[in-house]
């Protein structure tokens, strides 16, 4: 796994690849946080996830109470139909703003 | 019938991931069917892992087993870590509740009962065994 980031105006778009597990989730969890200043807008875009088990819910959770606790917004592209599927069935994607493309992601924040 | 054995750590999880969706694709399971089956499995191996061999300096073995009939596929996990029955806790409450009153936990097992045709639990001679049973497409 590995995550990326770059800021896109008041953005901070932040790419993870690769696969979320509970090997892999705690390292991408240090890395989103790092950049969650208060009233931080996070893009996550995981176009490029192919996996994601519960550890990669629980990281979603943590990193979606601390950014919302400081004021901030999370944002989700690129869900493929197997992590839409998950966090459907366990009720998460109701929570999440959640779009196809980092453009319709990023034009949410306006 | 195929085996694996891979040490109890976070490290394995890939490894035995992969042999199951080696297995699957075998098995001519459907990708998605294939891919619920390895997250079923990935849970479970997780728990496994982080709570029966936590702790451990010198955790044990996983070893994971996959047998082919002709209209189904059978995962077995088996661990030699304290007996735990996954079917012992309940079902997580709130999954419908906003994300600020979630509790952590409990998930892995809820997804694993909900992405297999069957799961089942028994603990034979000193082993956990997990089970988990995809039925083949007919066609």
């Amino acid at each position: 796994m590995e995550v990326s980031q770059r800021t896109e105006g008041e953005v901070e778009v932040i790419a993870i690849s690769g696969e979320i597990d509970g090997s892999t989730a705690p390292a991408a969890q240090s890395q989103i946080l790092s950049v969650a200043k208060s009233d931080a807008k996070i893009l996550i875009d995981m176009s490029q996830v192919h996996y994601m088990s519960s550890a990669g819910l629980r990281m979603l959770l943590v990193v979606y109470r601390t950014v919302s606790g400081q004021g901030g917004k999370v944002v989700l592209t690129g869900l493929s139909q197997d992590l839409e599927d998950t966090m459907s069935l366990t009720g998460f994607l109701d929570f999440f703003d959640h779009f196809e493309s980092v453009d319709a992601g990023l034009a949410a924040f306006n | 019938m195929d085996s694996l054995t891979v040490p109890g750590n976070l490290d394995s999880l890939q490894a035995i991931r992969d042999f199951v969706l080696a297995a699957a694709e075998e098995a001519g399971i459907d990708e998605r069917s294939a891919y619920k089956l390895s997250l079923a499995v990935d849970e479970i191996a997780t728990n496994i892992i982080i709570y029966g061999y936590g702790g451990s300096a010198t955790p044990g073995d996983v070893v994971v087993q996959a047998d082919t009939e002709d209209r189904r596929l059978q995962i077995v996990l088996e661990d030699t870590s304290p007996p735990f029955d996954p079917f012992s806790r309940g079902e997580p409450s709130g999954l419908d509740a906003p994300l600020e009153e979630r509790a952590i936990g409990g998930l892995g097992v809820y997804l694993a009962k909900r992405s297999v045709d069957e799961f089942r639990y028994e603990y034979v001679d000193g082993r956990n065994r997990n089970i988990f049973v995809v039925n083949r497409s007919t066609t």
